[in-house]
């Protein structure tokens, strides 16, 4: 049964972490990213990477140097997507 | 001397004949239902397929790839299910010596069909078990058992033996399903379907071993409830995937 937690929180962490971009109107700083997202800065950057990897999230850098992320299109799709994927893995029992 | 059977079936049609109803070994009926039945399965998997890619890409959640890649893999098995069967009916009908002698030696659709079935029912069942289980390697295990299956079949050259391995497979599932079933207490329709769907699968292999087996009239019952079984999934995936 651990794994399936694993493999639902993994899921769960994806949303929160974009919910939380999207809800600092689609631009917010790492640091701050990290501090709400309530995870150790080692799981942070695991999914960090993870997240700009799959292309749900982009970083930019504007005209002071500083560095922002920003959601995609795919990273929009999932946080739609979230609760059908939810209650497809339920129905199915995957 | 060689007597081909369409030669024997036309001495006889020439004597007696006229006094029997029109006989075909490929009844035209029995065809059209048959490529129906395999379009409609056929189309459905692969619309399963489909449908699911894009929560899978989005996630690419283990138990979904093991769930899709399942219709997937039916899909192709119900094709080649049908070219064993369409092939059985031209070799028996038309006597071709081709027929017989390239699949004397290698029973193609056969073979490719038991590959794929089997991996299919490997992928169903581990769509259920897979949170429990950390098996490595998973797609090469599966691949190793769908070539030994489908070995044995070509050994024996008979589906007979495809029949009984697919079974002890859909045993397995049935001991899996009815596992979590008491380690979750919770009743889950879903396995039934899934237990059922399996089983009319195995039934439908059937007609592979002897013709008009069994009854033209029951086999189209058995495709009709199959056809039902894999609507009701298709609607449950349907729902989740607007």
């Amino acid at each position: 049964m651990d794994k399936i937690r694993r493999k639902r929180e993994r899921l769960e962490m994806i949303f929160d972490i974009l919910n939380i971009i999207r809800q600092h109107h689609n631009s917010i700083k790492p640091t701050p990213l990290l501090r709400h997202s309530n995870l150790s800065s080692q799981s942070f950057s695991e999914y960090f990477n993870e997240l700009l990897e799959k292309g749900f999230i982009k970083e930019i850098t504007d005209e002071n140097g500083k560095k922002f992320i920003t959601l995609t299109d795919n990273g929009f799709k999932y946080l739609e997507k979230y609760k059908l994927i939810l209650g497809f893995i339920e129905e199915f029992e995957l | 001397m060689y007597i081909s059977s369409p030669l024997i079936l036309l001495m006889f049609r020439e004597n007696i004949g006229h006094m029997l109803p029109p006989f075909f070994l490929i009844d035209p009926t029995e065809l059209a239902v048959e490529l129906g039945y395999t379009l409609i399965v056929v189309f459905i998997c692969f619309m399963i397929y489909f449908k699911t890619r894009e929560i899978y890409d989005l996630t690419k959640y283990e138990g979904i790839n093991y769930f899709r890649n399942t219709f997937l893999f039916f899909g192709l098995a119900y094709i080649f299910r049908f070219l064993d069967f369409f092939s059985m009916l031209v070799t028996l009908t038309f006597d071709t010596r081709l027929f017989m002698d390239i699949f004397r030696i290698l029973p193609f659709p056969l073979i490719i069909n038991g590959y794929f079935s089997t991996l299919a029912i490997l992928s169903l069942t581990y769509s259920i078990i897979w949170k429990n289980f950390n098996i490595r390697h998973t797609l090469l295990l599966f691949n190793a058992i769908a070539i030994l299956i489908s070995g044995i079949t070509v050994i024996w050259r008979s589906p007979y033996l495809l029949i009984l391995t697919q079974a002890v497979l859909l045993v397995f599932t049935i001991i899996m399903a009815c596992y979590f079933y008491t380690q979750s207490r919770k009743f889950s329709q879903l396995y039934i379907i899934y237990v059922l769907f399996l089983l009319f699968w195995i039934v439908n292999l059937l007609p592979l071993v002897r013709q008009r087996f069994p009854p033209f009239e029951i086999q189209i019952a058995f495709h009709i409830i199959s056809i039902a079984l894999i609507g009701i999934i298709y609607y449950k995936v349907a729902k989740w995937t607007k």
